[in-house]
């Protein structure tokens, strides 16, 4: 097992179920974010739950599921497009075990399970990200792409380079559990 | 010693923008321009003019070098993350997200910067209208001006549903004249 990643427990707020959020980390509207559990939201990253969807009653703007990582310096925006004449931003869902690496900025409009983006990305509007995909490094994915499950997208602007194995979902779960028990507070004693 | 820049910032009434940006130096911000939260504007040297009807998204950084005024025209959209440095620019242009223009550059009205382009040409460069830059090397095309109409609308309604919604949620900086 790789050695624990440290930080200030004065630094991260953790909830009930197990949520890290930064306190560097700016959320608009959390009142419209919901957060599976085990989610780990990193420093200076920007969440715009502020962004919702016109209209009366309660409006989930941003869900996460469980076993989520948010890197340094990420932006999470919901899609915004016009329908029928009316502007109107859209939800953003989130599945299980997603990792998204630092200074990436997301405005896809649904992204699976087991999900792993890349460092420096850019993932468009309305962007739809199936489940066990990975996003390399430095891609930049157009508006309205569809990225299928069990593949991996590089470049810019971003394609299809290879499949990847059966046994994704398995390492990808296990390394998401992974860093989530290694992201541990510095001991309090000194 | 860096020179001691003295701020002032003119704000329209009826523009929104964030409590939370970063703004330093001389800054005139024209009416309905909408300024998200996390924004960095430095008027270093001279001073930024900043036209009606702009959309400056989060993490969009925009900074004069130069002595001379640097003028942002209206209905500009400025996306997530982009660095913009150009003396000028003109009308309804889209600088997208993460890319990034250097100050010998100028650009003209309707021109799109792709995601994450860099423009950074040795000598001072102008773009013409409609100018599109794309892709990984920043190469130029010219648009046809097709959905010109559509965009436009597009940007409408997204500056006055952001006006709407903006204050609900964040809190807004007024002008030093109020």
């Amino acid at each position: 097992m790789e050695p624990p990643i440290y930080y200030k427990r004065s630094e991260y707020i953790e909830t009930d179920t197990g949520n890290k959020v930064s306190r560097r980390a700016t959320i608009a509207g959390p009142q419209n974010i919901i957060l599976g559990g085990k989610t780990i939201i990193a420093n200076g990253a920007i969440i715009r739950g502020d962004l919702r969807r016109t209209g009366p009653g309660h409006a989930v703007v941003i869900s996460l599921g469980r076993y989520c990582l948010i890197g340094v310096d990420c932006v999470m925006r919901p899609p915004y497009k016009t329908y029928r004449g009316n502007f109107n931003y859209y939800p953003m869902k989130i599945g299980d075990h997603v990792h998204i690496g630092s200074n990436t900025v997301v405005e896809a409009a649904q992204i699976g399970n087991y999900v792993e983006i890349g460092k420096n990305c850019v993932i468009g509007k309305f962007t739809i990200i199936k489940d066990c995909a990975k996003i390399a490094d430095g891609t930049i994915i157009p508006p309205n792409t569809v990225v299928p499950a069990l593949s991996l997208f590089a470049g810019s602007p971003g394609r299809f380079v290879e499949d990847l194995p059966e046994s994704t979902q398995e390492m990808v779960e296990a390394q998401t559990k992974q860093y989530y028990t290694r992201f541990q507070p510095e001991a309090d004693a000194r | 010693m860096p020179p001691i820049i003295r701020d002032k910032f003119t704000i329209h009434s009826k523009a929104i923008v964030c409590q939370d940006i970063e703004i330093r130096g001389d800054v005139t911000i024209g009416a309905g321009t909408i300024i998200h939260p996390k924004v960095t504007i430095f008027a270093i040297a001279g001073p930024i003019f900043i036209g009606n009807g702009c959309i400056i998204e989060e993490g969009a950084i925009i900074i004069n070098r130069r002595k001379d005024v640097m003028r942002i025209g209206d209905d500009n959209l400025l996306e997530i993350g982009c660095r913009v440095e150009c003396p000028e620019i003109g009308n309804f242009n889209t600088i997208a997200t993460r890319s990034r223009v250097h100050h010998n550059v100028r650009i003209s009205s309707f021109c799109v910067i792709g995601a994450g382009c860099l423009l950074a040409p040795t000598e001072d460069e102008t773009l013409d209208d409609y100018t599109v830059v794309y892709g990984p090397s920043a190469e130029l095309r010219t648009w046809s001006g097709r959905g010109k109409v559509q965009e436009a609308d597009l940007r409408r309604k997204h500056a006055e549903y952001l006006k709407e919604m903006l204050p609900k949620f964040n809190r807004l900086r007024r002008g030093d004249g109020t």
